[in-house]
């Protein structure tokens, strides 16, 4: 099975758990005639519709199989070293504070982008961790009076 | 009319309004001429800044940053060859060659004059034609709202990306998102997976920012970590040149520059088909209405003026469509929509009547950034070559923390953050799986307005077949089957050509 | 030495009292559960600066639209009790309990204060033919269940022509839009026939783009002197539309006080007057204790007309 085949069945099996999901809402009232869940079964319907033909394209080999793209190899475990930074920062604003966070985040992610060889290169990424920082806390909560989460741990 | 203009005018050049709308046009020429920054990208960027300022000058930030945006690109597409944004894809064409022949004042100048007088043009229709088309949006029904989104919808899909079932389940994809959470009528909540904060349903803009960003953002990860990146190549080029012959060079192509920019504004009408398609078919058609269609590729100044006057002309002819409609035409101007809804802004029908100085306002933003946009080139276009040497390294952990603050700051609550990084991982692996991510994304955009317009207009008459007897409605939902239909046709036809058709990065 | 044993004692000993010196020393966020640009929001933006004026702190208004407005009253309810998240409904708190919209009731917060009162108008499209109420209900009787009323279902403008049908012996078709730009955007197109809407629409009846019917008011209104009461044409509705302030239940009762004697100045603030009679609304300010009892009569109303339109669920 292709690509495409997978991403279909997995789109499949999604839509038909929701649309089981949908079963049990409740159906059209006096003042509306038609329930909730009438919509939502039509766009399942017709995404559980549209994955199943991928499917069976991809079964059937009606769309040109795509050959390993000669281009340089693509960093996997980089996209996920950086998904999951994003991942702790985001599951550790709330509790850190979004000062504490941000400029722990930027720091490691400029790391991890980009290892500092030198001296130089460390306090580089130090200054644009600091930096960032600041501007984006002063710039929003002071100038721009859009609040940004406070740490429940550090209440900072 | 020109009274109201007048006064937009006297009302932008304020310094209140000015500076953020000379932040918006310099910073969306920065983010133009920087490869791998799309217009969208530098507009994900802008939109928490423009949060707590009043709607006005929010609203001028993003239209300098979009007008910026579609110029910008240029300096990038000339000088080194590499497009700074999709939209200036054609212009590499004949700007590199152009370069390389050793007139890089020229070149670079031609597209710039080329954007400001393309820039006008849309502008002209854009003043000129908000009204006028609010008044038919005026006489759309649920029935028509209904058949417009869909027709939307059903065109991104059978257009981008290389398979038309992909297409169209990825729009699909994108009204699931819209149906989770709660039923737009009674509130009743469904499909909320037992998560407390999909009661309300998903917002879309943390989605829009997710998925794009993310996916943008990992498919430059995916290229790092090897050899080095190039940096920027070595002396900067001069670019003196005399204003007068150029822009005389322009004049003297009348027929091109009307017809290029009229490209640009009816693809920037149409939802949901961007700068890159503008300027991609002006292209083609100037070099199939030239005389030397041979000279098109080696330096011809027709496709310069051709890609850089559609793409400008493509901007006015979006802001038509949000501001007549409220219908988004692309990403960009679905955060513009966006921030107005956030400062209690409705636009649609009514939004030129109700709210005029404020869509005067945009329209003064639009036709004074192109005069800023060409003093921000005269001053600065030769030094923006030196932000490609920017890290992305840097730039990435940058871009992320704003896409970070910009859901948060939406409602102050982390509940947008984590949608936002759902859909970044979702958007991502779709990617990865060759889906196109323009369908997905306006299907999440318009999935609650067709929701609820199919609901209305059954409320209004059970009968359904009012949707193809109505005429607007009718002739919509035959252009939506059409363009499907069409795609398909297309499609076969591209398959039998080349049997191995490649699919390109995510491309929006 | 000893001065700082002493504040640590008289802070331990008395906690709320040190709480209420305190309070507020960060900005406060009121929650609107509507979109921006709404009847709400248009009466809250300029009361923000009054009451930031005199409680001495950023006030910043949070749109949490979504749901019929009840997404916002969940994340206000949700919200910790410290008087730094506020929220301000009107009727639809009580009319979306019972009619099972939403699970959230107004006695989950603790009321401070209400300032605004806004008289609902019948509201009728250019393109339909009548020149006044009579003509309608003449119609709707010929017609019933014909005549169509854009309407945000379970709230306000739904309970209103609801009203009017049950007094009037008549039967309208609803038609779900929510918030009013939609609601006049239809209404304009001729895509319903009906609305609720209020004063703040009288520059587009003066342009001849609607049609005013009537007011729910006991008398004429002095803005629009020539439109008719419901009363006077027979129709016993008295209708208006009042929103105020409230904490999250378990709100110290010194921080209730603080807010409720700078609501108490800023209601008689003159620009904020000036603001409310733009919206075609007049201030009502009540405080603490008459705003409670005021809810507590108006949620039996609520129940009342829910049980009599057909639609209680509790």
């Amino acid at each position: 099975m292709g690509r495409d085949g997978i991403a279909g069945l997995v789109c499949l099996v999604t839509s038909l758990a929701l649309f089981a999901a949908t079963i049990g809402l409740p159906e059209a009232s006096l003042l509306v005639p038609v329930g909730p869940g009438f919509y939502p079964r039509i766009i399942l319907g017709i995404t559980a519709a549209l994955s199943a033909a991928l499917v069976i394209i991809d079964f059937t080999g009606r769309a040109t199989r795509l050959e390993a793209p000669a281009a340089a190899p693509k960093n996997y475990r980089l996209v996920l070293v950086s998904f999951a930074i994003v991942g702790v920062y985001v599951a550790l604003l709330p509790w850190l504070g979004f000062r504490i966070a941000t400029l722990v985040f930027v720091l490691v992610m400029q790391v991890a982008l980009e290892p500092p060889r030198s001296r130089n290169s460390w306090l580089r990424v130090l200054i644009v961790a600091v930096v960032t920082t600041l501007i984006t806390y002063f710039v929003f909560e002071r100038y721009l009076s859009v609040l940004l989460p406070r740490g429940r741990w550090t209440d900072f | 009319m020109y009274d109201l203009l007048f006064s937009g005018i006297a009302n932008i050049v304020q310094i209140k309004y000015l500076l953020p709308l000379f932040l918006g046009t310099f910073i969306g020429v920065l983010g133009g001429a920087l490869p791998g920054v799309t217009i969208a990208m530098t507009i994900i960027v802008v939109l928490p800044f423009t949060f707590s300022l009043d709607p006005l000058q929010g609203l001028a930030a993003m239209t300098g940053v979009y007008v910026g945006g579609s110029a910008g690109g240029l300096i990038t597409a000339c000088l080194l060859g590499i497009p700074g944004t999709p939209s200036a894809i054609a212009t590499t064409f004949d700007g590199f060659p152009m370069v390389r022949n050793g007139e890089p004042g020229r070149a670079v100048w031609l597209g710039i004059w080329a954007s400001f007088f393309g820039g006008l043009l849309g502008g002209v229709f854009l003043i000129a034609a908000t009204g006028p088309l609010a008044a038919i949006a005026l006489e759309f029904g649920p029935w028509e709202f209904f058949a417009l989104f869909v027709f939307a919808l059903s065109m991104v899909a059978g257009l981008t990306g290389g398979s038309i079932t992909k297409g169209l389940l990825s729009g699909a994809l994108g009204l699931v998102v819209t149906v989770m959470g709660s039923d737009p009528v009674m509130g009743a909540p469904r499909l909320t997976l037992g998560v407390g904060f999909l009661e309300g349903g998903i917002n879309f803009l943390p989605v829009l920012i997710g998925v794009f960003a993310f996916s943008q953002l990992m498919s430059d990860i995916e290229k790092m970590g090897d050899a080095q990146q190039g940096q920027a190549a070595g002396p900067i080029p001069k670019l003196v040149v005399s204003h007068l012959k150029i822009i005389g060079e322009i004049i003297a192509r009348p027929f091109l520059l009307l017809w290029t920019s009229f490209i640009g504004v009816l693809i920037g009408v149409l939802p949901a088909i961007g700068g890159s398609a503008a300027s991609m078919l002006a292209y083609d058609q100037a070099k199939k209405f030239s005389r030397h269609p041979e000279r098109f590729g080696t330096g011809a100044p027709e496709g310069i003026i051709a890609s850089e006057s559609s793409n400008n002309a493509n901007v006015g002819g979006s802001l038509v469509t949000i501001m007549a409609f409220g219908i988004p035409g692309d990403i960009v101007t679905a955060v513009m929509l966006g921030a107005m809804t956030i400062h209690g802004i409705q636009s649609g029908p009514l939004f030129i009547s109700q709210q005029s100085t404020l869509a005067y306002g945009i329209f003064a933003a639009y036709i004074v950034s192109h005069f800023l946009m060409v003093i921000i080139m005269a001053l600065g276009a030769r030094y923006m070559l030196r932000l490609t040497t920017v890290p992305k390294s840097v730039l990435i952990p940058v871009v992320l923390v704003l896409s970070v603050v910009g859901a948060y700051a939406l409602n102050n609550t982390m509940a947008n953050v984590y949608v936002l990084l759902v859909f970044g991982v979702l958007g991502y692996l779709l990617v990865k799986f060759g889906f196109p991510l323009a369908p997905l994304i306006l299907g999440v955009i318009l999935g609650d307005q067709i929701e609820i317009n199919l609901i209305r207009s059954i409320m209004t008459d059970n009968n359904l077949w009012l949707f193809l007897t109505r005429p607007i409605s009718g002739g919509l939902i035959v252009m939506s089957v059409a363009s499907v239909v069409f795609a398909l046709w297309q499609h076969r036809r591209h398959q039998k050509r080349n049997r191995h058709s490649t699919d390109g990065d995510a491309d929006f | 030495m000893s001065k700082l044993l002493a504040a640590i004692i008289a802070f331990g000993l008395f906690p709320a009292a040190g709480f209420a010196a305190t309070y507020p020393d960060r900005p406060v966020k009121v929650v609107v559960p509507w979109a921006a640009g709404g009847d709400t929001d248009n009466i809250f933006r300029p009361f923000a600066p009054a009451l930031q004026k005199h409680l001495g702190q950023t006030v910043v208004i949070a749109n949490v639209g979504g749901a019929s407005g009840t997404k916002g009253a969940k994340e206000a309810k949700d919200a910790p009790p410290d008087g730094y998240t506020l929220y301000v409904p009107h009727e639809y708190i009580h009319s979306t309990y019972y009619t099972g919209v939403a699970d959230v009731q107004y006695s989950d917060f603790e009321p401070i204060c209400m300032i605004a009162s806004t008289p609902s108008v019948l509201t009728a499209s250019p393109k339909t033919p009548w020149k006044d109420a009579k003509d309608l209900i003449a119609d709707a009787k010929a017609r019933p269940g014909q005549i169509s009323v854009g309407a945000t279902l379970a709230s306000t403008s739904h309970f209103f022509p609801a009203l009017i049908e049950k007094a009037a012996g008549i039967k309208f078709k609803y038609v779900s839009y929510e918030g009013l730009a939609p609601r006049m955007n239809a209404i304009l197109g001729g895509h319903t026939d009906l609305t609720d809407s209020n004063l703040t629409q009288k520059g587009k009846v003066e342009a001849g783009q609607l049609k005013f019917l009537a007011i729910a008011t006991e008398k004429r209104h002095p803005e629009m002197p020539s439109v008719p009461t419901l009363k006077e044409l027979g129709i016993n509705v008295v209708y208006d539309v009042n929103r105020g302030l409230m904490a999250p239940k378990g709100t110290p009762a010194a921080v209730l006080a603080r807010l409720e004697s700078s609501c108490a100045l800023a209601a008689k603030e003159p620009a904020f007057a000036e603001a409310m009679k733009l919206q075609g609304t007049a201030v009502r300010y009540l405080d603490r204790k008459g705003y409670a009892a005021w809810l507590k009569q108006t949620d039996d109303e609520n129940r009342a007309i829910s049980k009599d339109l057909g639609l209680l669920k509790r």
